[in-house]
């Protein structure tokens, strides 16, 4: 049983949509359900704020789903991407740029949804700061989505490279790597970056005068979480330079 | 395809470059962050102690990122050298 050319990239570029999209999901669902958690414990105790609460949690929901739309884009684009006339090396390629965006939206779709949390418990606690601790909750919300969009930049250098005709394992694997690298090394610190936010947002709403302090310590401990995603970035940009 | 051994070497060695980067970073990624939201915590208690609580968070954050600098080490040695 052989199959053409074209088959093969058709079926990689299949697999790597599912996987974009499917992996994408599990982060930005798990988010998203953590937010509204703490949304509806947060009108439990403040039943006369649910309006104020409600909105804290759609906005903060909207931007933890950012990371799966765009793992449902690249899924897109995977499934009406050309194959016919490609390299076959365009195949692991497609794997990569699928894994890339899937694998690095995990982490900053669970990462995003803490912050939103946080903000809504705040809220609850101090109705008055409502809009000060929305900015600082979208301002970490934002710094966590950044290891996702490395990933977004990664799976969009994997799509669009010009590849050379010749199958060979050396960029072949070198590709697959790529977006296995940027994809597995975005979870960690896009979790982190919103650890780190969702802190400093229960931390605003104890003690509102700590609101300046404490934004500049969460963007220096959001900058020294994110280096290990520049690592990874950095890694996947030399592993994708070996075609 | 023909594959010499040292194409075969080369190539599997890049892939463990990848995993090492990919899979190394995860640890330190959630790690730091527990201790600079910590600490983000501790200054909304203490606002006062601030100074001194960002120098804890540094300090812990640097030994968390020991570990994904020896990833990146290890990715590196396998990129450039192997």
């Amino acid at each position: 049983m052989t199959f053409e050319t074209y088959e093969w990239i058709r079926a990689a570029a299949f697999t790597g949509a599912g996987l974009s999209v499917g992996l994408s999901a599990i982060g930005a669902a798990i988010g998203e359900g953590y937010t509204a958690g703490k949304a509806n414990q947060a009108v439990s105790y403040r039943p006369n704020l649910s309006g104020e609460i409600l909105r804290t949690m759609l906005v903060g929901q909207a931007v933890a789903e950012t990371a799966g739309i765009f793992g449902l884009v690249i899924a897109m684009m995977l499934l009406f991407s050309p194959a016919e006339g490609h390299s076959i090396l365009t195949a692991w390629a497609y794997l990569g740029a699928g894994l890339a965006m899937g694998l690095s939206a995990i982490g900053s779709g669970v990462g995003s949804g803490l912050p939103a949390g946080s903000a809504c418990e705040g809220i609850g606690r101090q109705p008055g700061m409502a809009n000060k601790l929305n900015t600082l909750m979208l301002i970490g919300s934002g710094v966590s989505q950044s290891p996702a969009i490395f990933g977004f930049l990664i799976a969009l250098l994997l799509l669009f490279k010009p590849l050379p005709d010749t199958m060979a394992l050396i960029p072949a694997f070198s590709l697959l790597a790529s977006g296995l690298c940027m994809g597995f090394g975005a979870i960690g610190p896009g979790i982190g970056d919103g650890i780190v936010a969702g802190n400093a947002v229960t931390g605003a709403a104890r003690n509102p005068e700590t609101l300046s302090i404490l934004t500049r310590t969460m963007l220096v401990g959001q900058a020294v979480t994110e280096s290990t995603a520049i690592y990874a970035l950095v890694v996947a940009l030399l592993l994708s330079l070996n075609t | 395809m023909d594959i010499t051994g040292v194409e075969f070497i080369k190539a599997i060695a890049f892939l463990g470059a990848g995993l090492a980067m990919g899979l190394g970073a995860i640890g330190p990624g959630i790690g730091e962050g527990f201790a600079a939201g910590k600490a983000c915590e501790a200054i909304g208690r203490r606002p006062e102690e601030a100074g001194l609580l960002t120098r804890t968070m540094l300090v812990g954050q640097a030994v968390s990122e020991s570990t994904g600098i020896y990833s990146l080490v290890v990715a590196l040695l396998l990129l450039f050298v192997v």
